[in-house]
């Protein structure tokens, strides 16, 4: 309140002191400061919104510079070749093999649910658990991680008990799956992208498929007539083999491939 | 100088000089009408902008610049996985949008235990009464497995291709969690019908809840309605089922789409 009684000569001190290309008395907007949006023909650029701004915004105006300036030299070395036709036209070649594709498979669908209507079982009784107890196909992995308890560890220390719950032990065996299936883009890096170029990562995919189909054979141990001690070894000890059958056979792959390359090499320049 | 409001620019008049068909006339005059009062020109021009800014030339993939279509073609029909999951999970939304009209989510009706519920008997009742109700429940079952199947299958495809490396990790976590989501969706539905396998799975799903230390009880709380299965259980199970995942889960599947399209779709290499 006590600033307004000055206003005369800090009002003639900011007429003089105006930085944003001579706003006038008019232009200002009620209360505010200075109006410095610039006119429509002048948008300011990075480096303008860098100089007005501070802190947080002003780094990020800063970081912005200099991705737009990396983007820049990027496309002005960039040998590419820049393509006529970006596509298959939206109409009609798009849209009729999606088309086509959609129905075909929505066609399946139908078709299925026609010649396969579930079952339909008797009515929930909290009084009597069902001899099977299963989820949907989908689950059945996470029901066999469910069914892990004889490999809980027990602890001499303590006298023999469990260090956690059997429950507690399928909980965490999912959340040890959910957390390494995250990492895996921080894990595996570079540009390779076939599984011939990564045979250790294409093994080790392969012995994730086969450990969800164990884990879900876990889950119906009841219903396999093998004992429980080789079942549990089978389900680790088969996505072992399994990765390694797949390790090796992509290094073959991988090995006549290069053989493949070599010897074009040497028809290209015989050995002296 | 008149009050007469001095339209400069009298698009009617301008409409009457034109020699146009009966359909353009209708169309000009509805576009006047409405740019009148909702300045529609002005978000056309922001369309178009974005659309050119969208359209910009591309550079070369790279098996377009390797010529490399004729080695991979094998693996181009993976690549519809993705969206043959969303294909499913549009044909189940629309087949249980229909199953709701008929569904109660309702444990009442047992007299002793063992007797059938309410929400069972009107699955009976879409079965045997409602006409294609079988047909329509047995689509909409199918449909859900059709969408498991082939959101495990794109991830796989994702996984064996390389799909999540830089810069598509986010996308990758993202894809993750909308599997947890899809889980947690045929999980809620599988627990409506309100029959025995039904009732023994959220029994495990709540016996679960509560060996989680610090947060359990509170989970089985939010998730079941408490630590003994019944009406609130299938009403929780309900309204996550029809009302929180499906938005929940379209909206992530926008995103994870959108993001695929602004970063490119992964080739082979």
């Amino acid at each position: 309140m006590t600033d307004d009684t000055t206003t005369p000569t800090d009002a003639a001190d900011a007429d003089r002191a105006v930085t944003d290309g001579g706003t006038d008395e008019e232009a200002r907007t009620d209360g505010g400061p200075p109006a410095t949006v610039p006119p429509d023909d002048e948008t300011p650029t990075w480096t303008d919104r860098k100089e007005r701004s501070q802190g947080l915004s002003r780094l990020t105006y800063q970081y912005f510079e200099r991705s737009r300036r990396e983007d820049e030299d990027l496309r002005a070395e960039s040998t590419y070749v820049e393509r006529d036709v970006l596509g298959f036209p939206a109409w009609p070649h798009e849209t009729i093999r999606n088309l086509a594709i959609t129905s075909f498979f929505v066609g399946i669908m139908l078709l299925v649910s026609a010649i396969l209507p579930p079952h339909f079982g008797d009515p929930a009784n909290p009084g009597s658990t069902p001899a099977i107890i299963l989820p949907d196909w989908y689950l059945y992995w996470s029901f066999g991680l469910l069914h892990l308890d004889p490999i809980n560890p027990e602890l001499a220390i303590l006298g023999g008990e469990k260090v956690m719950s059997d429950e507690l032990y399928g909980l965490v065996a999912h959340g040890v799956i959910f957390g390494v299936i995250t990492l895996v883009p921080f894990l595996n890096k570079g540009s390779a992208r076939r599984p011939v170029e990564e045979p250790f990562w294409a093994a080790v995919g392969v012995s994730g498929v086969i450990f969800s189909v164990t884990l879900g054979v876990l889950a119906i141990q009841n219903l396999v007539p093998i004992e429980l001690d080789l079942l549990l070894n089978l389900v680790f000890l088969l996505p072992v083999i399994g990765a390694v059958i797949t390790y090796a056979v992509l290094k073959t792959l991988r090995e006549g491939y290069m053989y493949d390359l070599n010897r074009r090499y040497y028809m290209l320049r015989p050995p002296k | 100088m008149s009050l007469k409001k001095n339209d400069e620019m009298d698009h009617n008049a301008w409409l009457k000089t034109q020699d146009l068909t009966v359909i353009e006339t209708a169309f000009l005059t509805t576009l006047i009408w409405l740019d009148k009062r909702l300045r529609i020109v002005d978000y056309l021009e922001l369309l178009e902008t974005m659309y050119y800014r969208a359209n910009l030339q591309m550079p070369k993939s790279h098996t377009e610049q390797y010529d490399l279509d004729n080695k991979f073609w094998y693996w181009y029909p993976l690549y519809s996985l993705g969206s043959l999951s969303i294909i499913a999970y549009l044909v189940a939304a629309v087949s249980g949008a229909l199953l709701g009209f008929y569904y109660s989510p309702s444990t009442a009706g047992a007299v002793a235990q063992g007797d059938p519920t309410a929400a069972y008997n009107s699955i009976v009742a879409i079965i045997q009464d409602v006409q294609f109700g079988h047909m329509l429940r047995s689509i909409h079952r199918w449909s859900a497995q059709f969408m498991v199947a082939a959101v495990f299958l794109h991830m796989l495809r994702v996984y064996f291709t390389g799909s999540y490396k830089e810069p598509r990790e986010v996308n990758w976590i993202l894809g993750i969690v909308l599997i947890g989501l899809t889980l947690l969706f045929g999980f809620s539905g599988y627990v409506l019908p309100w029959k025995q396998l039904s009732f023994w799975a959220a029994q495990i799903g709540v016996e679960m809840a509560l060996a989680t230390p610090l947060v359990g009880e509170w989970a089985a709380q939010l998730m079941f309605g408490g630590f003994t299965l019944g009406q609130a259980t299938l009403v929780r199970m309900y309204i996550l089922h029809v009302f929180v995942l499906p938005f929940v889960v379209t909206a992530l599947i926008a995103l994870h789409v959108g993001i695929v399209w602004v970063q490119g779709i992964a080739e082979p290499h």
